[in-house]
């Protein structure tokens, strides 16, 4: 067909665009801020890895975005108020910077949204103070994408396992591609404290191979996962399982290629200016340019790209852009156990339980001036590994010394604590939201994203009133010998940034700065993911996402990805 | 099944994409065999830094016969940070291990002592970190920044200045007791400052991989009992589905531990304001 693409990261959005165009016969060109460290990916040969079980890389910006190069700044909804510019410099929820994004060390838990989370306005109504609207599609409409992408990544699951209410919410075609993993024994046993209770825990559907899959190997539950590369690459994920297919298919690739601005000529994009791995600037042309740098970057990017036909960036006529920014309200609970439950040995968690996604309209709703409240997915049976756990204890002022050394020998939460994590859906608020920061700028001397978010009272009610049923589950599971409960993003909340959980409640799950919808007046984006106001710049991340559902969001964003390609490609 | 990702095929796809030259591991074992002993400079720090950030490491985990089980000293810890401190001034940069595989869980060959190059991008983020950006122009984008070298030597000459003006002798010589006194001082924020750069550094150096100079004879992963490093071979299935050995070992003092643990973590701020530190707490998918 002859026609050309420029797509900006080879994350979860950018690498299945790659793929699904450049097999269409596309000239696909990838530009990616960071570096390869995946040796053979897109040769005939097999694919490499450069990492390894080791948490002292893993800490050291490996693959992670260095936020001494390219820190972001944050303050809360009332500090903006205030006039506060910034009250924390740092890592605000950034992702790997590396060829494949997010994916290079993702948990690889692929849940699919339900029919509910797209349709949220129509079925549950406003929420006060908050931005809530339907997406422009259905779940339907996603369904055979969704189906499609399991089968590239290589999704583990077992169908008979999952509760009736979850598959009327998202309805299957078929069984997985894959058997689940052997059952983590820490998840057991709170999965079994589920049971107890009358839920339902079951295999978390995920995109590790549990048989060799894709000319990739069985994974050997090493537990370096939610947080480490793959070494032997049993972990499907963007750059293995599509960018790899989309290189051999003729895509192109450019690492360390930071693009600082879109080309606009009235309403068409006619490419993108970008800086090489030397600091020169670059210039690329191409029939149709895709954003896929992840939510907070496209923003920032089409922020930067303001010009005189779209002063206020492009895109943001409808004044929606960077607005409406989500991540997700973690809760988490732990059970102590007297037997050795190695939570951390294993694909990081093996069960899940989707009985607190809600929604659930009862008294802790009102009380909270609130029509409805909902959780979200539940992570079962996690823990930390050596020196994640050091670090725990650590946090402590003085904790160091002999006492630490007593708790690292017992191994406390290393092995007797399995721990539970709801991913906690939170609501589109037009103050939460990415701008450009007026003084820092980051190594390539660009004006850095700046991040100002608080939590609606929806989030912080919804984990209190969940969070003591996740502790009852832990306290239920055979063994336990207590239970406890964390409402880490709702601490976070409490200290800022910089506190002690941020850490832990750093979610990585970004989305809603340039939500879709079929009203330019009130969306940046259509249901294609074309922005609005021109006729071939597309948006392929998080970004679009109108709401957070309470799941793991990188299979919907792939799923969208390819529906977009597909739009394009005319197939 | 690890051949299929073994050194050789490895360093062909490597090599293929232009991508790396790695350092040769008997580079690093020269290296790691040549550790300073006492009273003797390192490769940033001079002697009597180290030997007075041996005595702060010796603190932050004790060996014997404070402690049975050995302790920073014996694990090397503060010769570590020292390389990690000097890490431009050495062949191979000890920043980022190789992998994807040492050579303690099946492999024959040690791929984590292949340390990976850093890029002319990390290479300046990582010169910031250490050397701070001293004023220069293409370090200050984002405003000073003041590196962990002057952090290390300001922080190790500033604790002998309180240890002589409350004991009249250098920190290294203070009693073990006095030398705890000093370090948990929270009302001195500068003293701080560098307790939890040291505390860090001093976590990553014991309980990390040994290939990053500490954690000799793994120490670390002794008294733990942490299997370190487990690919190529992983955990069987039964590993992962049924209790492990330490089944049985929780006692009531334990628990208690626990409970204190827990709620004296709320609200108390950690060194997670200190970018340069790095450390961002647990990714999440």
């Amino acid at each position: 067909m002859g026609r050309s693409a420029i797509i900006l990261g080879s994350g979860a959005g950018g690498s299945v665009a790659a793929w699904a165009l450049a097999t269409a016969g596309f000239d696909v060109l990838i530009l990616e801020k960071g570096r390869n460290l995946l040796p053979g990916l897109g040769t005939a040969g097999p694919i490499g890895s450069l990492f390894g079980n080791d948490e002292v890389k893993a800490g050291r910006f490996f693959e992670n975005q260095d936020i001494v190069l390219e820190p972001r700044t944050a303050r809360t909804q009332s500090e903006a108020e205030q006039g506060v510019a910034r009250s924390f410099v740092g890592d605000v929820n950034t992702l790997p910077t590396v060829v494949g994004g997010g994916t290079i060390h993702w948990d690889a838990k692929t849940p699919r949204f339900w029919r509910q989370d797209f349709k949220g306005r129509s079925l549950y109504g406003p929420v006060p103070d908050a931005n809530v609207a339907d997406w422009p599609l259905t779940y339907d409409d996603l369904a055979p994408f969704y189906d499609e992408i399991e089968q590239r990544l290589g999704v583990q699951g077992d169908l008979t396992q999952m509760p009736a209410a979850t598959l009327a919410q998202a309805p299957r075609s078929g069984p997985f591609p894959m058997p689940p993993n052997p059952p983590m024994y820490g998840g057991s046993l709170l999965a079994e404290g589920a049971r107890r209770l009358g839920y339902t825990a079951y295999p978390f559907p995920m995109a590790v191979n549990s048989t060799a899959y894709d000319g990739r190997p069985r994974c050997n539950s090493c537990g370096f996962c939610s947080g480490y590369g793959c070494p032997i690459n049993a972990r499907g994920g963007a750059a293995v399982s599509f960018l790899h297919h989309a290189l051999l298919a003729g895509a192109h690739l450019t690492a360390r290629a930071f693009v600082y601005q879109v080309n606009v000529k009235r309403s068409r994009v006619t490419g993108v200016s970008y800086l090489d791995e030397s600091g020169r600037q670059r210039g690329a042309q191409a029939d149709v340019v895709i954003l896929a740098p992840s939510a907070i970057e496209t923003a920032r990017l089409l922020l930067l790209s303001a010009d005189a036909d779209h002063p206020a960036g492009l895109g943001n006529r409808s004044g929606q852009l960077g607005r409406n920014l989500m991540f997700h309200f973690f809760t988490i609970a732990g059970g102590v156990f007297n037997a050795d439950v190695h939570a951390w040995r294993g694909p990081s968690t093996t069960f899940t339980i989707d009985d607190f996604v809600g929604p659930v309209a009862n008294p802790a709703a009102a009380a909270a001036g609130l029509p409805y409240l909902k959780g979200g997915i539940c992570e079962v049976g996690g823990s930390f590994l050596l020196l994640g756990e050091a670090e725990t204890y650590a946090a402590i002022p003085n904790s160091w010394g002999k006492q630490h050394k007593d708790l690292m020998r017992a191994g406390l939460v290393r092995r007797h604590v399995a721990g539970l994590s709801m991913v906690g859906e939170d609501l589109p608020q037009l103050a939460n939201r990415v701008d450009l920061d007026p003084d820092l700028r980051d190594v390539y001397g660009f004006p850095v994203p700046r991040i100002t978010h608080s939590a609606h009272r929806f989030e912080l009610a919804a984990s209190a009133y969940f969070g003591p049923q996740l502790g009852a589950v832990c306290q239920a599971a055979p063994g336990a010998l207590t239970s406890f409960v964390l409402p880490v993003a709702t601490l976070t909340e409490a200290t800022g940034p910089g506190g002690p959980f941020a850490g832990i409640a750093s979610t990585a799950h970004i989305m809603g700065t340039a939500r879709m919808g079929d009203d330019p007046d009130t969306s940046v984006v259509d249901a294609f993911g074309r922005v609005h106001e021109l006729d071939n710049l597309y948006v392929a991340d998080g970004s679009v996402f109108v709401s957070a559902g309470g799941f793991n969001p990188t299979l919907t964003i792939m799923a969208l990805s390819l529906r977009m390609a597909r739009h394009l490609a005319g197939t | 099944m690890a051949d299929g990702f073994g050194r050789r095929s490895f360093l062909r796809a490597a090599g293929a994409l232009g991508l790396l030259a790695l350092a040769p591991p008997r580079r690093l074992q020269a290296l790691l065999g040549s550790a300073p002993g006492p009273a003797e400079s390192g490769h940033f720090l001079d002697a009597h830094e180290l030997d007075t950030l041996r005595a702060v490491t010796a603190r932050f985990i004790p060996g014997p016969p404070d402690d049975p089980d050995p302790g920073a000293l014996e694990a090397g810890v503060a010769e570590a940070i020292d390389l990690l401190l000097g890490a431009f001034t050495l062949d191979p940069t000890l920043i980022h291990a190789g992998g994807p595989f040492s050579d303690r869980a099946g492999a024959t060959h040690d791929d984590f002592a292949d340390f990976v190059p850093l890029d002319a991008h990390a290479e300046l983020g990582w010169r910031i970190r250490l050397e701070g950006s001293q004023g220069l122009p293409e370090r200050e984008f984002a405003g000073p920044v003041t590196g962990l070298q002057e952090i290390y030597r300001a922080g190790l000459a500033h604790l002998d200045e309180r240890s002589q003006q409350a004991f009249g002798v250098d920190f290294k010589d203070a009693p073990g007791p006095a030398q705890g006194l000093l370090l948990s001082d929270q009302t001195d924020a500068d003293l701080q400052t560098f307790v939890g750069a040291a505390l860090a550094n001093t976590l990553e150096a014991m309980y990390g991989p040994p290939e990053y100079g500490g954690n000799r004879s793994l120490a670390g992963w002794g008294y733990t009992r942490w299997q370190g490093d487990l690919q190529p071979r992983g955990s069987t299935d039964a590993e992962v589905s049924t209790p492990g050995p330490d089944t049985g070992s929780i006692t009531g003092a334990m628990l208690d531990d626990l409970q204190r643990f827990l709620p004296a973590l709320i609200g108390q701020r950690a060194s997670r304001t200190q970018f340069w530190l790095g450390r961002s707490g647990i990714p999440r998918s």
